[in-house]
């Protein structure tokens, strides 16, 4: 069968995109005891191209700072747990190039 | 009191800026917000950006517009794990003007566009989140943002708000998105000088080329990659069907590390230093899901109307050509002063007609015929590497031998069931 | 009342690169932006004008682009603002800079006298904080510089009294008006611009001045007017990198609490050095 995936460290790779954070989140866990007790898989914590989702034992942990804005997490929840909306205007990711 | 305007559009990307440049052009008051710090500053693709739809709306662009390259090779790789398959194009008379189609930063490219727009007389406030439609008696009447005193009405609210539409999800004019109906893209800008981007892909300066690449590219999803020339960078990235993701529980950086290790692509980007990261979702549905494109008052455009045709990678194009249409709509509905549904429809069924409708029909099904059958990615772009292998590998076997070989190979799988599915697929994508 | 701010077009140094080899600013690598001080300055002087009535206008030099930083200023509430804009400012220093903003101040001041000037504690390209102070001299205006809060304003008595941020703590000044004040950050938060200034600002045309609008000297403006010399540029030692500190987050609350207090002596009035 194929080969795994090469490993790359995540934070090498957000650190060459440009974010204005807000204080506040633009995003939400509706309710972590679906994350705690009905979600299995925590998909949002492999395919967040940001790893803004990180599940650490006892709740999710939601680093939004980092946050690309995508939808992939809204949209790929299977409890549809996610309250999901754009940052602040003018805050958030600031992409310089493509 | 709020100030009105003859119309709004929300969201500063090719779509928004093709139809308040239009709209502009014909001296009607259009205001365009973007959430960004800038147009662009929230965008991501590949990069490639098609001459035709663009000069139809900015006819001189060439003088001004920041572009990269135009592209001259448009190159496919089937890929395999230690060997690709490949295909492709050159055609130098791309490199002359008109040119045919260029590859563009997002961030220069879509600022610039907007700033046309602006030239036209279209007011653009940037930093503002639309929030929602304000809707009267059945019919938007304008936008809430998230500033004080933030509303703002028009006669007609164009949805240029891109892929995740929260607007028309508001309006109810499609459900949520499904995973299987998105592809998540990753991709990096990796700098390179010129003369390196110009001797690994055979190129003069000034001339351009694409690289699309499936297969184990995607590891055997749905998806596609792909590789980009720019002036003096690489736009290197892998777009795949969120649905396939989750099933396969892959991180998505990570497809893009293993296609920028990969034996046959490692080289092209070597020594290249990473300039940035980004994600965004295409929308991937196609046909299936397009939503409600009209109602009282609003229209939907581009990527939030989710006109993207997966196939052949094209989205700018479509966008940048409803945009237009949906312009042109309310410049007709003006005349008569009438915004009602039934006025503003003529948009739906001028985009049907166009190539837009009619690409996107002629492919509806091809995603999905794709998606339910994995043989097409998993088993097939191998079976083409190992043929061409035997084919092409000088060992004293004869020809016709290895073409008994060949089709060894494919009476392994089944002749009847892969004739099949390469007339299924023919069916779809021809 | 009427307020002017001196605000500068800036690149924006927590992106801007610096070239390893000529240990020049890449400027190409970094957007334009309003010098964030200098928002914090129009702020201020807009909190003040809703409170106790007036005008705002800004003040600025720079090359055409500039108008931007003035639309930025309306967004915040500017009533005004004109750029003075001229191949002849090319190449001003600190003190030739400070003469082209008190001709154009003076300019201002004509149709309606300013009583208080705004600046911002300095700029975030040549951190000399010399203009503000400049302008004021030449004007033999009283300086308060480094402010963080205005404590009290009197329209009619014409005082204002302010905190100033010093070395080891903070002076509270009162001072007639006019007088000029530089501003730092945390001297108030910057409102987020409600969404008529917006439209405003995309609609405004700042007054463009050349150097035949206002009444100079031209031997004071430009290189000519520049004493300043550049001696040398150098990049700042690199920061040696610190400790990464990974884990769940409450393990790194752990060990950076421990860190804290085990080896920089939190709590035991050892300070953190």
């Amino acid at each position: 069968m194929s080969q795994p995936l090469k490993k790359v460290n995540v934070d090498d790779l957000q650190y060459l995109t440009r974010f204005v954070s807000d204080k506040e989140s633009h995003l939400h866990i509706k309710d972590h005891n679906i994350c705690k007790t009905k979600c299995e898989e925590k998909h949002c914590t492999v395919f967040c191209p940001a790893q803004v989702y990180k599940w650490e034992g006892e709740r999710m942990f939601v680093g939004f700072e980092g946050c690309h804005e995508c939808g992939s997490c809204r949209i790929g929840c299977p409890h549809d747990n996610i309250e999901w909306k754009y940052p602040k205007g003018g805050l958030g990711v600031v992409f310089r190039l493509a | 009191m709020a100030e009105k305007f003859d119309v709004i559009v929300v969201g500063a990307g090719p779509a928004g800026s093709a139809a308040a440049h239009t709209l502009a052009k014909a001296g009607l008051n259009v205001i365009m917000f973007e959430r960004g710090e800038y147009p662009g500053s929230k965008n991501v693709m590949g990069g490639v950006i098609y001459r035709h739809q663009l000069q139809e709306i900015v006819p001189d662009f060439l003088e001004s517009a920041p572009l990269e390259r135009p592209i001259v090779q448009q190159n496919f790789w089937m890929m395999d794990e230690k060997s690709v398959f490949q295909m492709g194009y050159k055609g130098l008379e791309w490199a002359e003007a008109p040119h045919n189609n260029f590859t563009v930063l997002r961030a220069k490219f879509d600022q610039w566009f907007a700033g046309k727009a602006v030239e036209q007389g279209a007011l653009l406030i940037n930093e503002t989140v639309v929030t929602e439609a304000i809707v009267e008696d059945g019919k938007v009447i304008g936008v809430r943002t998230d500033r004080p005193n933030g509303d703002v009405y028009a006669d007609v609210v164009i949805l240029a708000d891109g892929v995740n539409s929260l607007l028309a999800k508001q309006l109810g004019f499609h459900k949520e998105l499904k995973p299987s109906e998105v592809a998540l893209a990753v991709m990096q800008v990796i700098n390179l000088p010129a003369e390196k981007i110009e001797d690994r892909f055979n190129l003069e300066p000034n001339q351009g080329a694409t690289i699309e690449l499936f297969g184990d590219s995607t590891k055997g999803l749905l998806g596609t990659s792909f590789i980009y020339t720019n002036k003096e960078s690489i736009s290197i990235g892998v777009g795949t069907l969120l649905s396939g993701l989750m099933e396969n529980r892959m991180k998505p950086y990570e497809l893009l590390e293993t296609l920028k290790q990969h034996p046959v692509v490692r080289k092209l980007i070597q020594g290249g230093e990473p300039k940035e990261y980004l994600a965004h979702l295409i929308p991937e549905g196609g046909y299936h899901s397009i939503p409600k494109l009209v109602d009282h008052g609003v229209m939907v455009v581009g990527d939030a109307a989710q006109l993207v045709n997966g196939i052949h990678r094209e989205g700018s194009n479509l966008a940048m050509a409803s945009g237009r249409m949906a312009a042109e709509t309310v410049i007709m509905a003006k005349q008569v002063n009438d915004f009602s549904a039934n006025i503003l429809d003529a948009y739906r069924t001028n985009l049907m007609n166009s190539f837009v409708g009619q690409d996107l029909k002629k492919y509806k099904d091809a995603a999905h015929t794709l998606d339910r059958n994995p043989v097409y990615f998993k088993e097939y772009i191998p079976m083409m590497n190992r043929a061409a292998s035997e084919m092409f590998t000088v060992d004293g076997v004869s020809k016709w031998d290895k073409q008994k070989k060949v089709m060894g190979m494919v009476q392994e799988k089944g002749t009847i069931s892969t004739i099949r599915d390469l007339y299924r697929a023919w069916k779809v994508m021809k | 009342m009427h307020y002017v701010v001196f605000v500068k077009q800036v690149p924006d140094t927590s992106v801007v690169k610096l070239d390893p080899v000529t240990n020049t600013l890449d400027r190409s690598s970094a957007p334009s932006i309003i010098n964030p001080y200098d928002s914090h300055a129009v702020e201020e002087a807009v909190r003040l004008k809703n409170k106790y009535g007036g005008k705002v206008t800004v003040i600025s030099m720079g090359p055409p682009m500039a108008v931007d930083v003035i639309k930025k200023c309306i967004e915040l509430g500017a009533d005004d603002g004109v750029l003075i804009s001229d191949r002849a400012f090319a190449g001003s220093d600190t003190l030739a800079t400070s003469y082209a903003l008190t001709q154009a101040l003076r300019k201002v001041s004509e149709k309606e006298p300013v009583d208080v000037i705004f600046a911002g504690k300095q700029a975030i390209d040549g951190d000399t904080a010399q203009v503000g102070p400049g302008v004021a001299r030449r004007l033999s205006m009283p300086v308060l510089a480094q402010v963080i809060h205005v404590e009290s304003f009197s329209a009619e008595k014409k005082v204002i009294r302010v905190h100033r941020k010093i070395e080891d703590g903070v002076e509270i000044v009162e001072s007639k008006l006019p007088v000029l004040i530089t501003v730092e950050k945390e001297i108030n938060d910057l409102t987020y611009a409600p969404l008529p200034n917006m439209i405003k600002a995309a609609k405004y045309k700042p007054l463009i001045w050349s150097v035949n609008d206002i009444e100079v000297d031209r031997d004071q403006l430009g290189l000519k007017g520049s004493p300043t010399v550049v001696g040398k540029i150098f990049a700042p030692p690199k920061q040696s990198g610190g400790q990464k500190v990974t884990g769940t987050a409450d393990e790194v609350v752990k060990t950076v609490m421990d860190k804290l207090v085990n080896v920089h002596g939190l709590f035991t009035g050892g300070g953190v050095s």
